[in-house]
């Protein structure tokens, strides 16, 4: 048990963190939770691009090579990381991570963070002690269950069993419950546990990490206000329940299903990551190629979660970009839009030949 | 098309409350609002995103592609929750002393009556274990499961949802999927098969044929149901009981490895 949760720290928290530093700057400020984020969306689109292609082309031990070249991808950019951070060093960048400015520390601003963080709190616990009747986890989490064990990717039948006699385009070419299966065959933990409830608490904080970064440069001059805009960003989670439709009714109920991390994670910061562009752009600034790297990762990122997350990536990048490109004039900006777009518009082609 | 659209659009606003909201809150922002970053984050592009969503032809391309059904997704990029946070921030800044106490309550207060707790559904509950499905499954599949090979067996109706997320081992002859209607096979041979499971009494005139033709090596039944005939003239021997089910072994299809 311990060992499974040690695994699961190193593979989850540590390893993203360390890979994200590769991103180091693109936030401004170098803050660990926009470390944690960037770096496992660097990790899911590397999945990503090896996954797919290993379930088009099925050979022998398939899943087991997904998961070996996996492990040499995550060691690649561990060590660019560390390059990246030798070399920064060397050019005399003072520390890697920066203390955040606190701000206002009073009654107000305790009494703010204690609510914010028990509210988080009551989430994570609800996550892991309550269970939903989730249709779709029978094609899911079965999924992840069916790859962990016999260590094929989408030849069986999730809901029965059987063989597949046709080949599944929409779930093959978004793969995210390879990647639970990958993480319950190299942890030990099972697939359903890891969907139900180590996910669920992972995913959520997640979550709250690109809010709370969003939040950082909404309101910088006050603590007082980021620590509002948080709580109010917790209750309408919380009570987002109005609809079953909403991507805070999925963060909270179908967390570990691809969809739900499109909606509440990969959307998100591609929300931040277009605040941070406009901001650049305000201020008179280049955006930088680690900009873009990170964009079209995280729209790679996106592909992985859901196959509509390649539509729905790009309309957003497409948006955003566009009005920056009209209200800045920055007419240049749609070449790495448009590059940034290039692989989630290749997999939706792909999509549609092979549907 | 249109009306589709719109349909779609009502089922994903629910109550429509946290809806108005967001729509005040860009209007404020558009009044407002006057660092350009934020107008075009927070009120060109959510409008953009909104006429783009109730655009006939972007409908219809979309709904053409990945069908209808899914088109609430386009809302996912509305930054709903963000804007109405952040609005409400902002009108916090302009108030002095006790009165943002008061407004910042009584937002909160807002949130929580135009909301609904998504935890107030009555397909949560209590779980059972870590795996978050229920333990008679668990109890099941472990004790029918056999090394080595996979088993066939028939499940309740209510369990069929979790079967093969616990145990990969055990197949089942049809399942669910996520509209809770069964799967594999629309065939009257499932339907028939799978009502008469249903019943309160089971006729195994109607039911052992299929469980031979599928080589079910196990039938799971609520200990509750009676049979029509009897189960050891068809071959089931009773293998075992728990969590209130009633698990028969299959003679008539061998487990052989």
């Amino acid at each position: 048990m311990l060992l499974q949760i040690l695994i699961l720290f190193l593979v989850l928290i540590v390893l993203p963190v360390l890979v994200g530093s590769i991103f180091a700057g693109v936030d401004g400020r170098d803050s660990l939770s926009f470390r944690w984020v960037s770096g496992q969306l660097c990790l899911w689109a590397g999945f990503q691009a090896i996954c797919v292609p290993m379930i088009l082309l099925p050979r022998e031990n398939s899943f087991f090579n997904v998961i070996v070249l996996y492990g040499v991808f995550a060691a690649a950019m561990l060590l660019l990381a560390l390059g990246l951070c030798i070399k920064r060093r060397a050019e005399g960048w003072h520390a890697d991570i920066v203390k955040e400015d606190s701000g206002d520390r009073d009654i107000a601003a305790f009494l703010l963070q204690g609510m914010v963080l028990v509210l988080l709190a009551v989430q994570i616990v609800l996550a892991v002690v309550l269970a939903y009747e989730e249709g779709d986890d029978a094609f899911y989490v079965a999924t992840s269950s069916i790859t962990a064990e016999s260590g094929t990717m989408y030849e069986i039948l999730p809901y029965t069993g059987g063989r597949t006699t046709l080949f599944d385009a929409r779930h093959s070419l978004a793969p995210f419950p390879i990647w639970i299966a990958m993480l319950s065959k190299i942890s030990g933990v099972h697939a359903a546990a890891m969907a139900h409830v180590v996910l669920p608490v992972v995913l959520i904080v997640m979550a709250y990490a690109i809010f709370s970064r969003i939040g950082f440069r909404l309101f910088r001059d006050s603590r007082h206000k980021r620590l509002l805009f948080m709580l109010l960003l917790e209750l309408l989670v919380i009570f987002g329940g109005q609809s079953l439709y909403t991507a805070e009714n999925f963060l909270l109920v179908r967390t570990a299903q691809g969809k739900a991390v499109l909606a509440d994670i990969i959307i998100p910061f591609l929300f931040l990551l277009l605040l941070i562009l406009l901001e650049r752009l305000q201020q008179k600034e280049q955006p930088g190629a680690k900009y873009w790297l990170l964009t079209a990762v995280t729209m790679i990122a996106g592909c992985l979660c859901s196959t509509q997350g390649a539509l729905l990536t790009c309309i957003l990048l497409g948006v955003g970009g566009g009005c920056a490109a009209v209200c800045y004039r920055k007419w240049k900006l749609i070449l790495p839009v448009a590059a940034c777009c290039a692989v989630p518009v290749a997999l939706a082609l792909l999509y549609l030949f092979l549907d | 098309m249109w009306t589709d659209v719109i349909q779609v659009f009502q089922r994903y606003m629910g109550t429509g409350l946290i809806m108005i909201w967001f729509l005040a809150a860009v209007i404020y922002l558009f009044l407002s609002e006057k660092r350009k970053e934020r107008r075009i984050l927070f009120v060109y592009m959510p409008i953009i995103l909104l006429l783009l969503y109730f655009n006939p032809l972007f409908a219809g391309l979309f709904c053409r592609l990945v069908g209808s059904e899914i088109y609430f997704r386009i809302c996912w990029l509305l930054p709903v929750i963000i804007v109405i946070a952040y609005s409400a921030v902002c009108i916090f800044e302009r108030m002095k002393g006790k009165g943002q106490v008061v407004f910042a309550v009584m937002t909160a207060v807002l949130i929580a009556v135009s909301g609904k707790p998504v935890y107030d559904n009555p397909l949560y509950t209590k779980a059972e274990n870590i795996y978050h499905v229920p333990d008679s499954v668990v109890h099941i599949c472990d004790a029918i499961v056999v090394p080595g090979r996979e088993v066939m067996a028939v499940f309740p109706r209510e369990l069929l949802l979790y079967v093969r997320q616990y145990s990969p081992f055990v197949c089942i002859p049809y399942g669910r999927n996520g509209w809770g209607i069964e799967y594999v096979g629309d065939s009257a041979e499932i339907g028939g098969f799978s009502d008469a499971m249903d019943e309160d009494v089971i006729d195994l005139e109607i039911v052992a044929p299929f469980v031979d033709a599928r080589s079910c090596h196990y039938v799971i039944v609520d200990e509750k149901k009676e049979f029509l005939g009897n189960p050891e003239d068809y071959g089931w021997e009773l293998f075992g009981e728990t969590d209130g089910y009633v698990i028969y072994r299959n003679t008539k299809v061998p487990l052989t490895f």
